[in-house]
């Protein structure tokens, strides 16, 4: 019975949780395959400007979003 | 980034230009492309609006999931990956290479 009651505290205590985990959910994609990537203009690490349709009809591009600088990846 | 500064040669022989994006300043991703020898442009969406519009925006960390598109020579997107996926390029490589055989 001790032990049911625990469990039931516990299974209590693990839903604000859940639901937090739930709330930071990460966030989907919004372009998807097919789609025409929208384009943009953004500065490089030497202060240039670089579009995406600079490339169009020249070269693919993977466009690697990543989460800082100075970390892994 | 690193692994695809390793794989840049593989990338570009795929007729692919490589560009990471993240949130960071210019100052930052210059800093940082010095320390890790990256050669291809890191761009930096300071704000966040390009974030946003790919829907790749954590608000948990205030900064762009890791994600990796492949957009064709028509600009249109072929390939994306997600998070360990998006780090990894192996797969992307692969997609990039389909797409220089079909043009």
């Amino acid at each position: 019975m001790k032990q049911a009651l625990l469990a039931v505290l516990l299974a209590a205590n693990l839903l604000p949780a859940l639901h937090a985990a739930d709330q930071a959910a990460p966030p989907t994609p919004t372009v998807k395959v097919g789609d025409v990537a929208p384009d943009f203009t953004l500065t490089d690490q030497d202060n240039k400007k670089v579009s995406l349709h600079e490339f169009k009809g020249k070269k693919n591009v993977a466009l690697a979003f990543y989460v800082f600088a100075f970390t892994g990846g | 980034m690193q692994a695809f500064q390793q794989n840049l040669a593989k990338l570009e022989a795929a007729d692919t230009q490589v560009l990471g994006v993240s949130m960071d300043s210019p100052f930052s991703n210059k800093a940082w492309a010095e320390k890790i020898g990256v050669t291809f442009p890191l761009l930096s969406d300071w704000g966040g609006d390009v974030t946003k519009e790919y829907g790749l925006y954590n608000p948990q960390y205030k900064a762009a999931r890791r994600a990796t598109f492949v957009i064709d020579k028509d600009g249109k997107v072929v390939d994306i990956k997600l998070d360990k996926e998006a780090v990894d390029p192996s797969k992307t490589i692969e997609a990039c290479q389909a797409r220089k055989l079909n043009r």
